[in-house]
């Protein structure tokens, strides 16, 4: 039951992971594409470890993948900021 | 990171400088401890829990501790942990919806955004509340930090139709709990 509902997660974490990047396809401009690669990712990457940590079911693996997807969190904000602070200015000067 | 306008920018010290800043270390043992068990922790996660690699572990721990220490910025806010944990599900219940709402709107046909920019005044002063502030707002529904400049934060909306200033204030509200912070 509980491995049913981890895979559940997983899937369901692959699934954002695919809408994202569906929006980096189909949005129109640099910023909007920003908005789905974070958003979408971050949701599918926590969905993926929490599913993950249930399957291993060990408390010392879930807390590594837990400080993962900190680390992830912080990496992808932190670089939408610095792509978008970047193309925001080349184009004002 | 993320604070990186030209005016906030804290020049370079010399390391000589650096160095004999170390009566910080005794000025807070709490503190001191916190970063030390945490850093412990990390270690554990990374190593696993084959006792022989405290062999590197512990001086690795010890120096980077130190490192901490030296390196803190001497403004930095005091970190709240009652309300760290108001932040926590707040942050997590609005990443959840941030990650649906921008799905579904890449998967409807005619996909529904309008696309634009607004700025967006902060009112918090501590270098590291900004940082959390401008981190977890871009994965809140809609708004993406995209550039800073002083107070003022410019701020790509996906969808211009509804206002996120209401949003944007309460996620303030939450961040200056976690570094105790009055605005």
């Amino acid at each position: 039951m509980l491995d049913l509902f981890a895979l559940l997660l997983i899937f369901s974490g692959i699934t954002f992971f695919f809408l994202g990047a569906i929006g980096l396809l189909r949005l129109p401009d640099l910023h909007s594409r920003l908005h789905a690669l974070t958003k979408a990712d971050n949701l599918g990457l926590g969905l993926l470890i929490v599913g993950v940590a249930l399957l291993h079911g060990s408390l010392l693996v879930a807390l590594k993948l837990l400080l993962i997807w900190l680390l992830v969190l912080l990496g992808s904000a932190t670089s939408a900021h610095l792509i978008s602070q970047y193309s925001l200015r080349r184009n004002r000067s | 990171m993320i604070d990186s306008d030209k005016s906030s920018r804290r020049a370079a010290k010399p390391v000589s400088d650096v160095l004999s800043n170390s009566p910080l270390i005794v000025a807070n043992p709490l503190y001191t401890l916190s970063i030390l068990g945490l850093l412990s922790l990390v270690w554990l996660l990374l190593a696993g829990q084959d006792w022989n690699s405290w062999l590197v572990g512990l001086p690795a721990v010890i120096l980077a501790t130190w490192s901490t220490l030296l390196l803190r910025a001497p403004a930095e806010g005091r970190f709240n942990l009652p309300g760290f944990l108001r932040f926590l599900p707040y942050f997590i219940w609005e990443s959840i919806l941030g990650g649906i709402d921008v799905a579904s709107r890449v998967v409807s046909p005619k996909m529904r955004i309008a696309p634009g920019f607004l700025s967006y005044r902060m009112r918090l002063s501590h270098p590291s509340a900004r940082r959390l502030f401008v981190n977890s707002l871009s994965l809140l529904p809609g708004t993406l930090a995209a550039d800073l400049d002083g107070d003022s934060l410019h701020i790509h909306a996906l969808d211009r139709g509804t206002d996120p200033d209401g949003e944007l204030k309460r996620l303030e509200r939450m961040v200056s709990a976690v570094y105790g912070e009055d605005l």
